[in-house]
């Protein structure tokens, strides 16, 4: 049998008291796609930054085609052909995706002429990938999806044999993660090995090979493909059976409207949203579907007043919350879970305890009681499920999974009239999904008003009451749960607005 | 240990150790004996309770002028103005002092103290404004603001304020008894250390214990989650520069008051650039920031000494002072970057 490309054995990483990997050994063949499941906190990207060389391993070996290795930084992992990308992103958002894929390469050149070989090098990948995208424009300007896209081919452009994506299609539409599987496929039938990090079943589904399930820092199942159901690999994952779906939550009480949004436009650094309108009656879901990158970032930005309105209003029971003033805090009346929590919500290297205090920190006493604030954070910690659950330890020390709970157990556990959700469960395993759904839903019954802004079809089809689609900014239509067929959506998130009925 | 305390560690040790070889050289390369001469400097900064008060006066308006710095940088801004708001205060406060020469002292050392203060904040302010509302660079806009703040104070002594009875001599008038700042411990040394090192203490207690710091530690983590919190920016940056200059400007006005007696060119020297450098070897942290004063003011002293008695130029102590900061900034670079990776 031919040697594995990849053989780590017996990695152990403690971080403080936290043991993330406990006597792991991973093999990956190239030609094939090994698949790493497990719950938040697991220990999977920690894992796999080991293998790129990000984190040094306490003990444990690792070996590429049989030859023993030690990496001590990302570049030499690279050298080996050893690629990641990450679950948050390390794009330059100042620079355009060209000059952040021109930097990247090992051999980045001084002076960039247009046209030049290593412009054309620097930008094979990406015009298979993601032939739309402009790489002349600014990362900043470009969506979570189409950030993930550029990142893949930054590492795709440096020849990598072992190409590890954490969490590729968490933020990506069903159209570029089929394309993704496409792209996978194409990797391993080079001969290319792939590391899939992922919580959704679809993936395995797709394009697994070999399936690696992770708990608690340690090998819990693993097995081909074939050999496992999606319902015994829920089960490996979270140690228990699932729940079974939640019910759909009530239709609200009445119909006169809490929230009322008039004419909405704003514009975030050239995306923008154009004359929005819609009316939420308190307790009513309104999930908004659309291609990530079509202004949902702008429209979430602008309902919660963080950016000013260039028209129109937002009116939350009677009280203009748009264009939130200066120096004013967002209003006491919003929860607003953004995308991207890393950059959005919490400030990385700050600790846990006031992350979670952060939503009415001005209302703190001048000499702020310390053992307050860490009794509540040890309170929304063992609630929402934190791990690990130490108030002390910095937010960027979280997993992807768990900063997303830091920021819902911070948005959504006090009582407030209006939800914004961009993608609240993004990186979220199975358990954690439906615990901030049961979240979202509570405050609907609390006759909160939801703008659940979301990408997974499934789940606004099965909760929200109503759905619109966002296109180019524009709203293109709104339909009622019961109403709703995935083919009207499709069109509509394909830009063909709907015909009013006259 | 935790990773950052072995670091310091690391850091003081190395950082001495390569200060030691480096002067050593630096002596024997001049024909001075380095060991015998290293042990006098030591003396001669600590070593009587008259070059102990020479380093205190020394290290006074250094430690004012770190302050001045460590506080933007709790925000994140890199202010090199120390020069220029100690330059400015001791403009406006000598101003005050030209108003009233005879005012009784009850009133004008007050009025002298707060007008410096209220004059190296506003300098400072000047820059934290452009910084806030025109996102001037503030380390462009404070280095800048030095030059001209040093040139108006040569503006009024060549000119307006000119004493004529100092024959020529650039100065303003001596300054009346009722405008001198009280020395303490009937030494040379005065009000203005007992101020700098009671602003550090209160400066560390409002940064790690108050609202005020979480505000400071969220606006210099994440801007954007800082404003959904409801801090503004442009406020504390304001705030925290015209804080910061009020202590360099409050050591302008003392040095020219306690120690030159009138306002003179060449109030510092260097005392500004020294207090950035302390604040960075502080590890922009308050309370590390005085021994670290009071070190470089021994130092500063030392070489004064050394140049009067030794016939050593005085350049060199500014040579051994750059040594120093080299060394000690090196050492502790090389340090974080070995152990950067083990966290
Ligand atoms: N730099 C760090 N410092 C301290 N603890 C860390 C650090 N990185 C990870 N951890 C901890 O190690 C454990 C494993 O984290 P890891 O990021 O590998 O999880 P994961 O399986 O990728 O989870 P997710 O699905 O949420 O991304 C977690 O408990 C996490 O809090
Ligand atoms: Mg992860």
């Amino acid at each position: 049998m031919a040697q594995p490309l990849v053989m780590m054995s017996s990695i152990r990483k403690q971080f403080g008291p936290v043991l993330a990997n406990d006597d792991v050994s991973v093999t990956v063949n190239a030609g094939e796609v090994l698949a790493l499941l497990g719950e938040n906190g697991a220990g999977k990207s920690t894992l796999m930054k080991i293998l790129y060389g990000f984190y040094a391993a306490d003990a444990g070996t690792i070996r590429i085609s049989g030859q023993p290795v030690s990496f001590s930084s990302p570049r030499e992992a690279m050298a080996a052909g050893i690629g990641m990308v990450f679950q948050q992103f390390s794009l330059i958002p100042a620079l355009s995706v060209l000059e952040n894929l021109l930097a990247a390469l090992p051999d980045a050149p001084w002076l960039q002429p247009r046209g030049s070989t290593k412009v054309r090098a620097a930008l094979r990948w990406l015009t298979r990938l993601a032939p739309e995208i402009d790489p002349n424009r600014a990362v900043r300007t470009l969506s979570v999806g189409e950030r993930q896209l550029v990142e893949l081919a930054k590492v795709l452009n440096l020849d990598a044999r072992v190409v590890i994506l954490d969490e590729p299609t968490s933020v990506l539409t069903p159209a570029e993660t089929e394309r993704l599987y496409g792209f996978i496929k194409t990797l391993t039938s080079e001969g290319k090995a792939v590391v899939l990090i992922t919580h959704k079943l679809a993936d395995i589904a797709a394009c697994a090979d070999h399936i690696v399930v992770m708990r608690g820092g340690k090998i819990v199942d693993e097995a081909p493909a074939r050999d496992r159901t999606p319902g015994s690999l829920v089960e490996a994952m979270v140690g228990r059976g699932v729940a079974g779906s939640l019910p759909p939550p009530s239709s609200p009480p009445t119909d006169v409207p809490l929230l009322q949004v008039r004419g909405l436009s704003a514009d975030i650094q050239g995306r923008k949203i154009r004359d929005v309108s819609f009316e939420l009656a308190p307790g009513e879901i309104l999930g908004i579907a659309g291609v990530s990158g079509n202004g949902q970032f702008t429209l979430a930005e602008s309902l919660a007043g963080l950016v000013p309105a260039l028209a129109g209003d937002v009116v939350l029971d009677g009280v203009s919350i748009a264009s939130r003033v200066e120096d004013g805090a967002i209003s006491g009346d919003v929860a607003y879970v953004p995308e991207r929590p890393l950059d959005n919500a919490v400030v990385a290297d700050l600790d846990l305890a006031l992350n979670l205090a952060l939503r009415d920190v001005r209302q703190l006493d001048f000499f702020p009681d310390r053992k307050a604030a860490f009794r509540r954070a040890h309170e929304l910690i063992s609630r929402y499920d934190i791990r690990p659950p130490q108030p002390t330890l910095a937010a960027s020390a979280l997993s992807g999974g768990n900063l997303q709970k830091l920021v819902i157990a911070r948005e959504l556990s006090g009582r407030v009239r209006l939800v914004i959700a961009c993608y609240p469960t993004m990186g979220l395993d199975v358990l954690a999904t439906q615990a901030v759904y049961r979240e979202m839903f509570r405050q609907a019954t609390e006759d909160a008003c939801v703008v659940w802004i979301s990408e997974e079809l499934d789940d606004l089809l099965s909760y929200a009451h109503r759905i619109a689609v966002i296109h180019a900014g524009e709203i293109m239509g709104i339909t009622r749960r019961e109403a709703a067929d995935r083919r009207t959506l499709g069109r509509w998130m394909a830009g063909h607005a709907m015909i009013e009925a006259a | 240990m935790s990773a950052a305390g072995s670091i310091r560690i690391i850091a003081i040790v190395g950082g001495s150790a390569a200060f030691l070889i480096g002067a050593s050289i630096f002596l024997a390369a001049i024909g001075r004996p380095p060991l015998a001469t290293l042990s006098q400097m030591v003396l001669y900064a600590f070593g009587d309770s008259y070059s102990l008060s020479e380093s205190l006066v020394k290290a006074t308006p250094i430690l004012l002028c770190a302050l001045a710095v460590i506080l933007p940088a709790r925000l994140g801004l890199i202010t090199v103005g120390g020069e220029g708001q100690l330059y400015f205060g001791a403009l406006t406060g000598t101003a005050v002092v030209i108003a009233l020469p005879a005012a009784p002292m009850v009133v004008l050392l007050p009025a002298m103290l707060l007008a410096g203060a209220i004059g190296g904040g506003a300098w400072s302010g000047i820059a934290g404004l452009l910084r806030a509302r025109c996102n001037v660079n503030e380390t462009i806009s404070t280095l800048l603001m030095n030059y001209v703040a040093v040139l108006l104070v040569n503006y009024v002594i060549y000119g307006a304020w000119k004493d004529p009875a100092s024959l020529g001599w650039p100065a303003t008038m001596m300054f009346p008894p009722a405008a001198i700042v009280p020395s303490v411990f009937g030494t040379r040394a005065h009000v203005g250390l007992i101020v700098g090192i009671a602003a550090a203490v209160v400066l560390h207690i409002s940064v790690t214990h108050t609202r005020w710091g979480i505000a400071l530690r969220v606006l210099a983590g994440n801007r954007k989650v800082a404003a959904m919190a409801g801090f503004s920016f442009v406020k504390q940056t304001l705030l925290v520069m015209a804080l910061g200059g009020a202590l360099a400007g409050f050591a302008g006005i003392c040095e020219t008051s306690a120690i030159q007696g009138r306002l003179q060119a060449g109030i510092s020297v260097g005392y500004g650039l020294t207090g950035f450098l302390v604040a960075w070897l502080s590890g922009q942290n308050f309370l590390r920031a005085i021994p670290i004063a009071i070190l470089i003011g021994g130092l500063i002293a030392a070489g004064d000494a050394l140049q009067l008695y030794s016939k050593i130029p005085s350049a060199s102590a500014t040579i051994m002072q750059g040594l120093l900061f080299v060394a000690a900034l090196g050492a502790s670079g090389l340090a974080g970057r070995g152990t950067a990776r083990h966290g």
